[in-house]
This record gives structure tokens, C-alpha cells and sequence, in this order.
């Protein structure tokens, strides 16, 4: 049997080298998307407009907002002298954020009372939300004061504080930079994309050229078939891996917490996973471009839903169902668990079993439909 | 049907019994049972849906009978499959050969699936290259070929675990005059060599290059043979005439119960009469009675063409038959 499937794994890696494009295309596109959403996707927030509303008009006051300003988070557009004045900046689009230093501050500095800083921000973009809170928490902290966070909503917003005093502690991402987070996912969303498209494409392209109905006429079986077209492209697969981990530890300074080596074994099993998805699809599709378009559909809840854009905590229930039948969902928590918290083998058990079940459901599902239609 | 006439005293390379296919209620083969000899060039005829494809791929182990059974190259295909897959050779009507590859590199391919081992391969590949005068286009990638030389490479990659037992599905079509000659020059060769080759053809010139034939139609076999014991079996004589009036002289001989057929071949009129009635004299007795002229005629040598339009017709009178009576 081991024979045959070099046989089709050579003949693949010859109709590869033939076509230049995709084979290009294999390899530049790892790159293109590392550069692209390297770049370009940053939710990493500056430059807020801020206006003040200084009650306390002290040296410790306008320290802190000097401090503010240093950060490049916030810029000082305007001060103000009251609520309705927030109210109005912030509507208006002229501010986002406001930072209103109660008149005791400087006076509850001096004594070493506790003394409280409130933060009023524009609720309609959470990002912003997030990173300002996160911003003035650290700020206000230093100099001993609490934070209350309080977000302008349609009603307008709540003048007492919502209690929360905020200490935020970032343990792996200290500079809550989007690239190191970013750029481990996108390993996966890479495998994702070529693994299934090809998968699809390989058994369509035989389909359509009239060569399928010559392999199953001869003494081929079809484990052979599968497994002869999918090794060359796991090492395809591999090479992407180390191309993107690689690019990202040079361009965007990704640093590699943990082992490479388990992250590479336990790849396997989610490409394995993805290339048995190609094939389900290559039996549906009678052509290429039917492939290609599954494929497609495919990809978009991989993106959106599996924790690479958006946190899976955030998704509404039936969102997260569907998300943990995705391969990428826990190769996501994986390839981050390994790159950026040094994560073991132990911890990522889980997230392994589900990906093995996931595959072994694929794998008798995708061969059932196989056999039927290669008759 | 058991028409069947051993034409050789060679042992039979396929048998099949009473073999049978339906996909859902659709019958496309029904008791289907024939013998082709070792050696034999074994021509499967009938028109588009008849259930050629059907039977060869029961054959080919690709696709199961639900009915009989059929012994190819010594192996119960329905039990064993993959024994008789890998002692046959398949060429399908699309060549399917991988265009981006080169010659040299689909002889080899198709080598190694029919696990020729690697060492002897690369002799192998070259062997097949010079038997086939391909040896100039080696490395010229497959798709770049013309149809003719597609053809070839087909057939050498169909043959290149030399089998003893070779399907070919209307290998022809498509390819220019001069090729298809070539080709058959190759058929028999490999039959001269001791290959047995069944085919598939439209073509009714090429079904008389055949050593026998097995004419299918709606799914069961309608008659099996020689072409001249096909020929013979439906009593036909053909002549080519002369007439005036042609057009009109075509349409008065058509209804008469004798005549098979009346074709317009350029300005000649082709007639086949049934029953071993004499059609030159049988043409100048009922076209003079309606005053038209018989200027010339002359015998012509009755072709398969002739005896598979007549099977087909009458089998479809037969059908007309049957449903008029229900």
C-alpha cells in the first residue's frame, strides 16, 4: 500500500511545481495576510479626544493629566466646567473621553485619604471603552486614587460612580499590543484556508479532468488516494506554520513562550482535521470553482467566529456552540495557550481531545460519503 | 441469449452469467450473459444509454452487479475487485491523462499505481516510449499534445503493467482519420501478443475490425458474434441504385414490408431488403410498376451499420408491438 501513496504524493508535488501560481500562491499568501492583519487590524486605541473637567485646579491635578496627555492615549482638546459641558462634548463628537478630577483630590492626595478619579467615556465603541479604562486605571493607580468608569449611554450617563474600582494586572500581553495577539492566530486561520481549499480542489480537479475515473479503475484504493494527495500539503502546511511564527517573531516581535515542538505535534491533528473538511467538501463538489466557493463560505465563521476577531466569551450562546465545532476554535487557544503563555501539554488536553474528536467525526463521516461516491 | 458460438478453442478471459444492473428502478442491464476469449478483439456496440458503460464498468470491478455474476481474468469481480483492477487495463474516451505532466512522467505515474516497482519503472517507461514513437515527445507536457498522440499516450499508460485484459471506452472518438488507423494497427498488435482488448465504439467501420461483437440495447443483449455471423443472421442484401426520381422512389420502396432500409447516399439510392429477397430486383419490379426507371443498380457488401439499424429497429417495432397491445 506505502508505495502507491508516494506514488501520488510524487505525482502531487509535480503538478505543483508545474503550477506556478499556486504554488506561489501557497507561500505568499502566509505573508500577504501576516502583513495585512499584522498591520492594518490594530485595535490598539491612541489619540482619544479627552476633555477635562478639573475641579480641584491643583499642581497634583494637572499633573495628572499631563501624565494623561504623556501616555499618547489621550489628547487634551478642551477643558470643561461641568457635566451637562461633558454631556454636550461628547454628543457632539468632540471628545470621547472625559476625565473629571473631583475637587478633594489633591487634598485627599496630601493626607493619604482614598480619594477617586472619574473617567466618563463614550459607550458606542467598546474599544475604546476598554483601552481608556485600561489606560486610566494604570495612571490613577499610581498615584494611590481610585477610578470610576462611567459610560455615556443614550440616557446619559450615571453621575454616581459604578463602584468598580479597577486594578487591571496584564499577565501575557503586557502592552496589549493587537500583533502578538493577532499573529499566532493567524496561523491558524492561514492552515484553515489552504487546507481545506486545497483538499477541495484536489479530488475536484481530478473529477473534472476525467483522471478520478482512471485511478478508481485501477487497483488504487481510496485511503491511498486520500493520503497520497494530502501529504505533501500537511508539509505545505508546516512550512506556513514556521514561515508566519517566524515572520512574527521578526517584524512584529511575536515572542515564542513556548515549546515549538508540541505546538508543531499538536498541528498535526488540526490539519488533519481541516484537510478531512476539503475532502467532505470534494465530494459534494463536482468542480473546482464549486470547491472553492465552499470553501469560502467555510472560512467566514472560522474568522469571525472562533475567537481570532472577536473573544469567544463575548458571543452569544448558539455563536459559541457553533464555534466550538470548529477545528479552529481550539487550535486558536492552542497556538496562543503555546506562543504566548508557555502553555504545556497538560493544560491544552482538552482543547486536544476536542480537536481529535472533531477529526475522528470528520474522518468516518467524510469516508462513508467518499465510498458512495467513487461507485 | 445464448447465441453464443465459440469462435477459438482459447480459454475465456471473461465470463459473464446472467449479470445485472438497476439504480433504483431503472434497469440499465438485464441478464446480460457472454464469453470473450483470450486473445479476442471484443466489440461492445449499441447506442448512447444502452448500457454499454454499465456493463464494462461491472466488468472493471467499479461498479457492483445487482444480479449474476461475472469471472474476469480468473477472479469473481463482484468478490474481488481489486484482483481483477490490477490485472486490467482501462482507457477511457477522455484520455485521461494529467496535462500538466509530461509523457514520460504520466507513463511513469500510471506505472507506479499498477505497482510496477521503482526500480524497473524508469526501464519500463522507456520501453513503452519507443514501442509507442513517443520517444521524441517525452518531455512535452500532456496537454500540449493533439488528439492523435493524447491517443497514445492513453494506450500506453492503459498498458503499461502490460495486462493481459484491456478495456477501451470509445477510444477513438474524437481522433482524425489517421490516427484511428494507427491505433488499430496498435489494437492488434497487442491481440497478436496475446492482450485481450474489449472496446466500445460508435463507429461502425471500427466495429468490423473487431474479431466479435455483443450488440446491447436497452439494457440486454441482443445478438453476439462474428460481424459476418451478425451480418448473416439478419438475412439483408444491399444494393446501391441508380433511379430517377430518387427522392420520390425512396418514399414508395419504404412501404413495402421487405425493404430494411432506403438511404440517399449523393445521387445513388442505398436499398436493404429483408428475407434474402434480391433488392436490385425487387427495386426494378416495384418502381417500374409506378413507371420509375431503375437506370443502374449494383450489389453491395451488407455492413454491421446495416444489421445493427435493423436489430435496433426491430426491436423498436417489437416495443411498438407490445405497447399497442396493452
Amino acid at each position: 500500500m506505502t508505495f502507491r501513496v508516494f506514488v501520488i504524493a510524487w505525482k502531487e508535488l509535480l503538478q505543483l511545481r508545474r503550477d506556478r501560481l499556486t504554488a506561489a500562491m501557497m507561500f505568499a499568501l502566509p505573508i500577504v495576510q501576516l502583513l495585512l492583519f499584522g498591520y492594518a487590524i490594530n485595535t490598539d486605541v491612541r489619540h482619544i479626544a479627552t476633555v477635562v473637567f478639573d475641579e480641584d485646579r491643583s499642581a497634583a491635578s494637572r499633573d495628572l493629566v499631563r501624565s494623561a496627555e504623556s501616555t499618547g492615549f489621550y489628547d487634551v482638546v478642551g477643558n470643561v466646567r461641568s457635566y451637562a459641558e461633558i454631556e454636550r462634548a461628547i454628543r457632539s463628537n468632540e471628545a470621547r473621553v472625559a476625565f473629571v478630577i473631583p475637587a478633594e483630590y489633591s487634598a485627599d492626595l496630601a493626607r493619604g485619604r482614598p480619594t477617586h478619579v472619574q473617567l466618563v467615556v463614550d459607550g458606542s465603541d467598546p474599544q475604546i471603552v476598554a483601552s481608556a479604562t485600561n489606560t486610566a486605571a494604570s495612571l490613577v493607580t499610581v498615584r494611590s486614587a481610585a477610578l470610576t468608569v462611567s459610560r455615556l449611554s443614550k440616557s446619559g450617563f450615571a453621575r454616581t460612580p459604578d463602584g468598580a474600582t479597577l486594578e487591571p494586572s496584564i499577565l501575557y500581553n503586557p502592552d496589549l499590543r493587537t500583533a502578538v495577539y493577532i499573529v499566532p492566530g493567524l496561523t491558524g486561520v492561514i492552515l484553515t484556508m489552504t487546507m481545506v481549499m486545497i483538499t477541495a480542489m484536489a479530488l475536484a480537479r481530478e473529477r473534472e479532468r476525467g483522471t478520478l475515473e482512471q485511478l478508481i479503475v485501477s487497483p488504487v484504493k481510496s485511503v491511498e488516494l486520500i493520503v497520497g494527495k494530502i501529504i505533501p500539503y500537511v508539509g505545505i502546511g508546516y512550512v506556513q506554520m514556521a514561515v508566519i511564527l517566524t515572520l512574527g517573531r521578526i517584524v512584529f516581535k511575536v515572542p515564542i513562550a513556548g515549546s515549538l515542538p508540541l505546538l508543531f505535534a499538536l498541528a498535526f491533528v488540526f490539519v488533519a482535521a481541516n484537510l478531512a473538511i476539503g475532502l467532505l467538501f470534494s465530494t459534494v463538489a463536482q468542480t473546482q470553482q464549486q470547491a472553492m466557493q465552499m470553501s469560502f463560505f467555510f472560512l467566514l465563521p472560522n474568522i469571525l467566529l472562533s475567537g481570532f476577531m472577536f473573544p469567544f466569551e463575548a458571543m452569544p450562546k448558539p455563536a459559541q456552540w457553533i464555534a466550538t465545532a470548529l477545528p479552529l476554535t481550539h487550535f486558536l487557544r492552542i497556538v496562543r495557550g503555546v506562543v504566548l503563555k508557555g502553555a504545556t501539554f497538560h493544560e491544552l488536553r482538552l482543547e486536544l481531545l476536542w480537536l481529535t474528536g472533531i477529526l475522528v467525526f470528520l474522518v468516518t463521516f467524510t469516508s462513508l460519503r467518499f465510498r458512495k461516491k467513487l461507485v | 441469449m445464448s447465441q453464443e458460438v465459440a469462435t477459438s478453442s482459447q480459454p475465456s478471459i471473461i465470463r459473464a452469467e446472467h449479470l445485472s444492473r438497476s439504480f433504483g428502478t431503472l434497469v440499465a442491464v438485464k441478464d446480460v450473459s457472454f464469453e470473450v476469449k483470450k486473445g479476442e478483439i471484443f466489440g461492445v456496440l449499441g447506442p448512447n444509454g444502452a448500457g454499454k458503460s454499465t456493463t464494462i464498468r461491472m466488468l472493471c470491478g467499479i461498479l457492483d452487479p445487482t444480479g449474476g455474476t461475472a469471472n474476469v481474468v480468473g477472479f469473481d469481480v463482484g468478490k474481488e475487485p481489486e484482483r481483477v483492477k490490477e490485472r486490467i487495463g482501462y482507457m477511457t474516451q477522455r484520455f485521461s491523462l494529467y496535462e500538466d505532466l509530461s509523457v514520460a512522467e504520466n507513463l511513469s505515474f500510471y506505472a507506479g499505481i499498477y505497482g510496477v516497482p521503482r526500480r524497473e519503472r524508469k526501464a519500463k517507461v522507456e520501453q513503452m516510449l519507443q514501442r509507442t514513437g513517443l520517444l521524441d515527445r517525452r518531455n512535452q507536457l500532456a496537454g500540449t499534445l493533439s488528439g492523435g498522440w493524447k491517443q497514445r499516450v492513453a494506450l500506453a499508460s492503459a498498458t503499461v503493467h502490460d495486462p493481459p485484459l484491456l478495456f477501451l471506452d470509445e477510444p477513438t472518438a474524437g481522433v482524425d482519420p489517421v490516427s484511428r488507423r494507427e491505433f488499430w494497427e496498435q489494437i492488434h498488435q497487442l491481440a497478436a501478443a496475446g492482450t485481450t482488448a474489449v472496446l466500445t465504439t460508435h463507429y461502425m467501420d471500427e466495429a468490423e475490425r473487431c474479431h466479435r461483437l455483443a450488440f446491447i440495447f436497452r439494457g440486454s443483449l441482443l445478438d453476439i458474434g462474428t460481424p459476418e455471423q451478425i451480418i448473416e443472421r439478419r438475412s439483408l442484401h444491399v444494393a446501391e441504385l441508380d433511379v430517377d426520381r430518387a427522392v420520390e422512389a425512396a418514399v414508395l420502396l419504404r412501404t413495402f414490408p421487405e425493404v430494411e432500409e432506403v438511404s440517399h447516399f449523393g445521387h445513388m439510392l442505398r436499398l436493404a431488403t429483408r428475407g434474402d429477397v434480391d433488392p436490385e430486383h425487387f427495386a426494378r419490379e416495384r418502381l417500374g410498376a409506378a413507371s420509375i426507371q431503375v437506370r443502374s443498380g449494383r450489389r453491395m457488401r451488407t455492413t454491421v451499420e446495416d444489421a445493427f439499424v435493423a436489430m435496433v429497429r426491430a426491436d423498436a417495432r417489437a416495443l411498438r408491438g407490445e405497447r399497442s397491445e396493452t
